[in-house]
């Protein structure tokens, strides 16, 4: 196999759209810092934890196939890699608000502490702390991301089974490292905006929505890549039938999760923990509430039930359309609520800045397919992708 | 009502695959094709019709859910209403997790009886093999000689063409 073949260059066509796409969410962004500065700081948060969990999930996919040694997606790791490769603008999202707008966090301005431990909830919920907690998060992604995928792509070259050592001991410990950082992170970035409430689920839980969205999202690029560029000869009906399985799987998962939270906190019925699904349930949120399980379960399960559905191109790229859009819906039910008065809004300010969600996150795609062959050419275990039967 | 039958045995996957594939060209009736072990593309060689289980195990996933959340509401809010921590008699949040549980019980065991059913199997039911071998490194592809036009001479040439090491003619009325 020759690297050269599977270089990549995107037509100008979408290149544009995704400027445009980007440009909008740009525009929206100083617009809104002017007229709605707590709205847009609010979506901002949204989106660039949506970007950041899109990246994370692109890292915990290759390090999985390392780990468990699954060599059927060897072929198509470049796709993920490439995901893995925007960590830095969803870095630079995150740092922005935690740089510019703490003020987003009501704990910021004294935190009213109930239970039995205030002194360690104070220590933690404290400016300083939180933003070297989140440098040591991104810098701990970012550099498993810049090391694995130096790897991979040195592998190109002389493909030397030495690399694929390196990556699999690289993936287990950032598997180790992740694991507690996200679930921290999500902790500190999004359930602290409720401070008082708290859930010890809640990383796992924003775990599999993040797992979920980058398998959706790599699902869409898959099929993009089989119809626009040279992988159209190696992705095969039965890589995408894997793909397919994967979502069904995590979006049960996910449900698996949404539920185990809920339960528990209708079960004990605790004020202080009900106050949380109080907020959710009640007026325009409600049903909201419903189409969020609706988008991230209902739909798939029922979706992907059939084996046939999972092979089927135009139903994985309907689900993961879907999947996609009930990712957002679930961070704008986890984010929003205590901030908009009673009421969703949904309007101008969300619309722009999820059009620049779209649009940074597809070129920075584009351009992190650039930087390698979008084979895997060097790895000693790519033709057994290429020759894989399901 | 007994059967002719010709037996070809094969050394590799390849061969009984090619073989497979050839055999139903010349459009010779498949009865069965034995391996030691599950052989990629067998199915689609032989053109099998998608298996029908996945429907039978969904309808005994609704069957074991449905029986499930009947019972619990029958038994926590019909018959003997318990006060659970001020909830609802009838609280369907917390009937769920059992009612999954059980969903999964009807339908994995359900899988498990009906595939038995349907391929016959009980305990210490006979095995029905063309050649032992197939138990450990032999593939056979067993065809049956549906009428005169079968010429057994022709097919064990084609056989023997795609490596086969042993050809037979069996007469049988067991497997089917």
């Amino acid at each position: 196999m020759n690297a050269h073949d599977f270089s990549f260059e995107p037509a100008a066509k979408i290149v544009g759209r995704m400027q445009v796409l980007a440009g909008i969410g740009a525009a929206t962004l100083v617009a809104g810092l002017f007229f709605a500065p707590q709205r847009v700081w609010l979506n901002f948060l949204l989106v660039s934890y949506y970007l950041v969990g899109l990246a994370v999930a692109g890292m915990a996919w290759m390090a999985i196939q390392y780990v468990s040694g699954a060599h059927w997606s060897t072929a198509l790791r470049r796709v993920p890699e490439a995901m893995a490769g925007i960590l830095p603008l969803g870095a630079v999202g995150i740092f922005c608000v935690l740089i510019f707008q703490p003020s987003l966090y009501p704990w910021t301005g004294g935190l009213h502490v109930e239970g039995d431990a205030p002194g360690f909830k104070l220590m933690w919920l404290s400016l300083p702390f939180f933003r070297i907690r989140a440098v040591v998060y991104l810098l701990g992604w970012l550099g498993f991301a810049w090391a694995m995928l130096n790897i991979s792509h040195r592998q190109d070259s002389d493909g030397d089974l030495s690399h694929t050592r390196k990556n699999t001991r690289l993936a287990a410990l950032f598997l180790v490292f992740f694991g507690v950082t996200f679930w921290l992170a999500s902790f500190d970035w999004i359930m602290s905006l409720e401070p008082e409430w708290y859930s010890t689920i809640f990383g796992f839980y924003n775990f599999a929505g993040a797992f979920l969205s980058g398998l959706a999202a790599l699902t869409l690029l898959l099929v993009w890549l089989q119809g626009h560029s040279a992988l159209k000869n190696v992705i095969r009906e039965q890589h995408l039938h894997d793909v397919g399985k994967l979502l069904f799987a995590f979006s049960t998962f996910w449900a698996y999760l949404w539920f185990s939270q809920y339960m528990l906190i209708w079960y004990a019925n605790l004020p202080e923990e009900t106050i949380y699904y109080v907020r959710r349930l009640h007026g325009f949120w409600q049903p909201l509430f419903v189409l969020n399980l609706v988008l991230n379960w209902g739909v798939p399960f029922f979706a992907l039930l059939p084996r046939m559905n999972k092979q089927r191109v135009g139903v994985l790229v309907r689900v993961s359309i879907v999947l996609l859009a009930g990712r957002w819906l679930d961070l704008y039910l986890m984010i929003m609520p205590p901030f908009s008065g009673g009421k969703p809004q949904i309007g101008i300010w969300e619309i722009g800045l999820v059009a620049g969600l779209v649009g940074v996150f597809g070129l920075g795609l584009l351009v992190a397919l650039r930087r390698a062959p979008l084979v895997p050419v060097g790895d000693p275990y790519l033709a057994e992708s290429l020759h894989y039967h399901a | 009502m007994s059967k002719r039958l010709l037996v070809g045995v094969f050394e590799s996957e390849d061969d009984t695959l090619a073989a497979i594939r050839a055999s139903r060209q010349r459009g010779f009736k498949i009865v069965d094709v034995y391996a030691p072990y599950a052989v990629h593309g067998v199915e689609e060689a032989m053109g099998l019709a998608p298996s029908r289980l996945p429907w039978v195990v969904f309808a005994l996933g609704l069957l074991g859910a449905g029986l499930k959340v009947w019972f619990e509401f029958w038994t926590t809010a019909v018959d003997w209403p318990v006060n659970v921590g001020g909830k609802p008699f009838n609280s369907l949040p917390a009937f769920v997790p059992v009612t999954f549980e059980v969903m999964v019980l009807f339908a994995a065991v359900g899988a498990v009886l009906s595939f038995f059913f349907v391929c016959r199997l009980y305990p210490a039911k006979r095995a029905v093999l063309p050649v032992a071998g197939v138990t450990d490194d032999r593939f056979a592809v067993v065809l049956e000689q549906t009428d005169s036009t079968f010429e057994p001479e022709e097919v064990q040439e084609m056989f023997e063409k795609l490596h086969a090491v042993h050809v037979e003619e069996q007469i049988t009325g067991e497997v089917a």
